[in-house]
């Protein structure tokens, strides 16, 4: 398998209180990574780093062999501008928490922007993908309708369909579910699945066991900012070895 | 029998009224019977061509003044987020000056320019600034760099009420800073930026009077010109006066309808929005059979 996405001794803090510690993780193409955790573990931050929307005071992330969002000389590391962050995060994909769909444009647009925008490519020729795209998201009539319009299932659909627009090479999930109502969140999981069966390479937060169980290739568990354990979802779920993972496990399950 | 259901009604309103009527009435016989209005002169210079010509230059000279100075204050409100120092300082500076001096003052020292500046030379051009420096440039140019001032701050405001996580978005996209302003963060800010902004347009309209102490040509200034040869002063300000209120009037209402254009797509919720038809559903294609039953029943949320 190929190495896709590659942190390694990553270290955050937000002012005075450090955030991550030191958290190696390697992901390779087609693998789906579920990260599990208590509230304040790192796992969002750790996401957001990847794709660069969250500065790292140090280590080196890696996607595709590229060093992301920074340019290297020697051990000094410079911020890379705007324009060549925003490029490098055309080729990743992110879900949130809370859908973030642009309430000013309908379905649609929200799904076209990308393409249109950043690929510059032909809008009815984009136009026709946002099609297949909404319909396998399962929601081949709402192209028309706003964000406002929608529940948040189907907004958290539009949003990965937006993702999917630009043709990810992996796809980074922010604990996508935990903002619905718990009926609303099969459609997502559902959609999610697909997505792992046809080969996406996913990173997941999430507090949804269950997937996790069924979907992950692997399963790392973060507690304070570090990663605890790391392993199939059998040996982690099942089977964790550290006191942490057992005690996180038994309020979760 | 149906009952009958009355709204309450202080009692203390009527002293309002007993209040009210009265002045009301008082006011309208004084301006009825009070000679010296000289409503026949009112009546004479309404549509004088003098003061049509000086309404066409005020309307001219406040939308002028306001596109320049809406293009400066969204200019000044991206500079002052910058991350660059020195970019966020300079505009910080300018809309400190210009918040902070006279506009009138503003407005007297651009028409002197030229004794500060007698001419500059761009390029090996010679430029002659008293040439240049007219009572109607010196109008648009303070007037409009003012505005930039107060608009910089409005649609900062309107910036900070658009919520992170739409840039976060956009920025995951790959959505480059320029058209993440563009098509995400100022659409969604303007909602907050009309209202105010509406605002400035009316009190533009009435500071556009001020140019009439450069002899610009505006509705007051040709109000002051007329009376000064006829001494029909009062007459000749209620003129001014019942075309700024026209003037104002007009804009208030075309505000309202651009607010109400700026907030449908957030205000359009499944409330409002007729049930979605039916043939829309059926067009719900089968690949993902199992969301087909669900996406109707949502529908008709």
């Amino acid at each position: 398998m190929t190495e896709l996405i590659r942190l390694s001794h990553i270290d955050k803090s937000y002012g005075k209180i450090q955030v991550l510690f030191d958290v190696n993780l390697t992901v390779h193409k087609g693998e789906v990574v579920c990260v599990i955790g208590p509230s304040g573990s790192g796992k969002s931050t750790m996401l957001r780093c990847i794709n660069s929307l969250e500065e790292i005071d140090s280590g080196e992330i890696l996607v595709d062999g590229e060093l992301m969002g920074y340019s290297k000389q020697g051990n000094v590391y410079t911020r890379l501008p705007p324009k060549v962050l925003a490029a490098q995060r055309e080729n990743m994909g992110m879900v949130f928490q809370r859908f973030n769909l642009f309430p000013n444009l309908v379905a649609a647009e929200n799904i076209a922007l990308g393409p249109v925008m950043v690929r510059r490519r032909l809008r009815k020729e984009v136009m026709e993908e946002v099609q297949t795209l909404l319909e396998d998201v399962g929601l081949g009539g709402f192209g028309d309708h706003y964000p406002a319009q929608l529940s948040g299932g189907q907004q958290q659909r539009v949003a990965i369909a937006r993702c999917l627009a630009m043709h990810p090479a992996a796809m980074l999930f922010d604990e996508p579910t935990s903002a619905l109502d718990p009926e609303r969140v099969g459609e997502v999981l559902r959609v999610m699945k697909d997505l792992a069966r046809e080969g996406m390479t996913m990173i997941v937060v999430t507090h949804e066991i269950s997937f996790a169980r069924e979907v992950a290739d692997r399963v790392i568990f973060m507690d304070e900012g570090r990663i605890v354990e790391s392993g199939s979802p059998e040996q982690i779920i099942d089977e964790p070895q550290q006191e942490r993972t057992r005690s996180f496990l038994s309020k979760v399950l | 029998m149906t009952d009958i259901r009355k709204p309450y009604r202080p009692k203390t309103l009527i002293i309002g009224w007993v209040i009210a009527i009265p002045v009301t009435l008082a006011l309208v016989a004084f301006m009825a019977t009070n000679k010296r209005f000289h409503w026949d002169v009112v009546g004479q210079y309404i549509t004088a061509p003098a003061i049509l010509g000086g309404i066409w230059l005020t309307i001219w000279l406040t939308f002028v003044s306001m596109a320049i100075g809406i293009v400066l204050g969204v200019l000044l409100a991206v500079a002052v987020r910058s991350k660059s120092g020195l970019l966020s300082w300079l505009a910080s500076a300018y809309i400190g000056f210009f918040r902070g001096s006279p506009l009138l003052v503003q407005l007297i020292f651009w028409y002197n320019l030229s004794a500060l500046l007698p001419s500059l030379s761009i390029g090996g051009m010679q430029i002659d600034i008293n040439a240049i420096i007219t009572p109607m440039t010196a109008a648009i140019l303070g007037l409009g760099l003012n505005e930039g001032a107060y608009m910089a701050e409005i649609v900062r405001a309107g910036l900070l009420s658009v919520d992170p996580g739409q840039t976060e978005a956009a920025e995951a996209l790959g959505l480059r800073p320029a058209q993440i302003l563009r098509k995400v963060v100022l659409p969604q800010a303007m909602r907050a930026i009309i209202p105010p902004t509406g605002n400035q347009l009316v009190g533009m309209l009435k500071n556009t009077s001020l140019v009439s102490v450069l002899g610009a040509a505006d509705l007051l200034h040709s109000a002051q010109v007329i009376y000064s040869m006829n001494f029909q002063t009062i007459p000749l300000l209620i003129v001014a006066t019942i075309w700024y209120l026209a003037l104002t009037t007009v804009l208030t209402v075309a505000q309202h309808y651009v607010e109400k254009y700026f907030s449908r797509s957030l205000t359009n919720s499944n409330f409002n929005r007729k049930v979605v038809k039916p043939a829309v559903t059926d067009q719900v294609p089968t690949p993902s059979v199992q969301f087909a039953g669900e996406t109707s029943k949502e529908s008709a949320v």
